[in-house]
């Protein structure tokens, strides 16, 4: 099926990328709906608040469509943008404050469906996770990456070695040593 | 001899069963170990990314459309900021065309010979007075000057070493570009450019006086 005679919908990733090169309208928009929310998290993920975190999934959607032409559907488009990503938070991580300082407050997840539960335990379980990620935001660039990618992605580890530019040991021991690092982080909690 | 990360962490996601490290049977260090790479896990993966507004999402893609759209659009590279920040290039290229118009002022100001060959359009000045006096500035600048010095020669044939590839991608070679603008300076820019140096000469004076 050419991109030319099917609607956009029904493209699979490799003839939708072909219509965005062809400039077909509503191709890569098309993308960025299929894709906006995974970007977005894994964003959040990185910086921990909403506001940069729509700031840098726009880039890593500006900066896959500059590149559209070097996607060679070797990985499935995900895992492109995740690189593109990945790449882009850590970037921005290395210009500014550590990220841990930047983590949104408690206050600030009211959107959390909270309903099923009552407010104490709301509370308490918005408050560790709110504790998890300013721990994760102290990890060193490669280990927070890591450890994102791998248990928020459910990415491979040769994925992840490939998104890092890295080896499967190094992504494993990377692994390792930020589940270690957060385990001293939390300290007492754990215990 | 104790598991390593790599054990550690196939048998912690199950991808390695337990059984085949029997190590770990008899070494409470790797047992534990084991149990809080477990548990950090578990703990990790329960916290979720709070979600956004419904109208969030619709928000986002309309940006990106819109930057995406913004991006097409043909831009004078000369006023795109964003595209300046990113190609070092163009900041290489443009600070490599200011040393040399800077380079070629200055030893206008400051050569002998120019004083020789320009001898009868200054008037006579005492032994001790500063070469790039106010006397010469008017004619430093004229047309006549300009047309007859090899200085803009220089400037060109520098500029033409430019890594023309770079400064291409930078657009610096187009029509609007430093390097065009060097090397094909007409009679109004010279003037313009003698008229923004005299203000500045002039001001330079008045703060010093």
């Amino acid at each position: 099926m050419t991109s030319a005679d099917a609607p956009l919908a029904d493209l699979d990733e490799r003839t939708l990328v072909e219509a965005c090169l062809a400039s077909q309208p509503g191709a890569f928009d098309l993308i960025v709906e299929r894709h906006r929310r995974s970007v977005y998290q894994l964003c959040f993920r990185f910086v921990g608040n909403h506001e940069d975190a729509s700031d840098l999934a726009q880039d890593v959607f500006l900066r896959a469509f500059r590149g559209l032409r070097s996607f060679r559907g070797q990985s499935s488009l995900g895992t492109w943008l995740y690189r593109i990503g990945t790449n882009v938070c850590l970037n921005r991580m290395s210009v500014k404050t550590p990220l841990g300082r930047n983590t949104e407050s408690i206050d600030d997840h009211q959107f959390a469906d909270e309903r099923a539960e009552s407010a104490s335990d709301g509370m308490l379980r918005t408050e560790r996770a709110a504790r998890v990620r300013a721990a994760i935001a102290q990890l060193p660039r490669k280990q927070r990456a890591t450890l994102i990618l791998r248990t928020y992605h459910e990415m491979s580890h040769q994925e992840i070695a490939d998104v890092l530019d890295s080896s499967v040991g190094a992504v494993k021991a990377n692994f390792f040593h930020a589940l270690r690092s957060l385990k001293k982080l939390l300290g007492d909690e754990m215990a | 001899m104790h598991l390593n990360a790599d054990e550690l962490i196939d048998l912690a996601e199950g991808t390695r069963p337990e059984r085949s490290a029997p190590h770990l049977a008899g070494c409470d260090h790797c047992r534990q170990q084991l149990n809080e790479i477990r548990a950090m896990m578990a703990r990790a993966a329960e916290v979720d990314v709070p979600e956004p507004s419904p109208l969030f999402w619709d928000h986002l893609s309309q940006r990106v459309h819109d930057a995406v759209a913004a991006e097409q659009l043909p831009r004078r590279a000369w006023l795109d900021v964003a595209a300046w920040r990113r190609v070092p290039a163009r900041w290489s290229a443009v600070a490599v065309a200011m040393i040399l118009i800077l380079l070629v002022f200055s030893s206008r100001l400051l050569s002998p010979t120019w004083s020789l060959r320009h001898a009868p359009a200054l008037a006579p000045l005492p032994p001790d007075a500063a070469v790039a006096d106010a006397a010469p500035r008017d004619d430093l600048f004229s047309d006549a000057f300009v047309d007859e010095d090899a200085s803009l020669t220089l400037v060109a044939s520098l500029t033409a070493n430019l890594d023309l590839e770079a400064a291409g991608e930078a657009g610096l070679a187009q029509g609007d570009s430093a390097e065009h603008a060097v090397t094909h300076m007409n009679g109004d820019d010279l003037r313009e450019l003698r008229r923004l140096l005299k203000e500045e000469l002039a001001r330079s004076d008045g703060s010093k006086g």
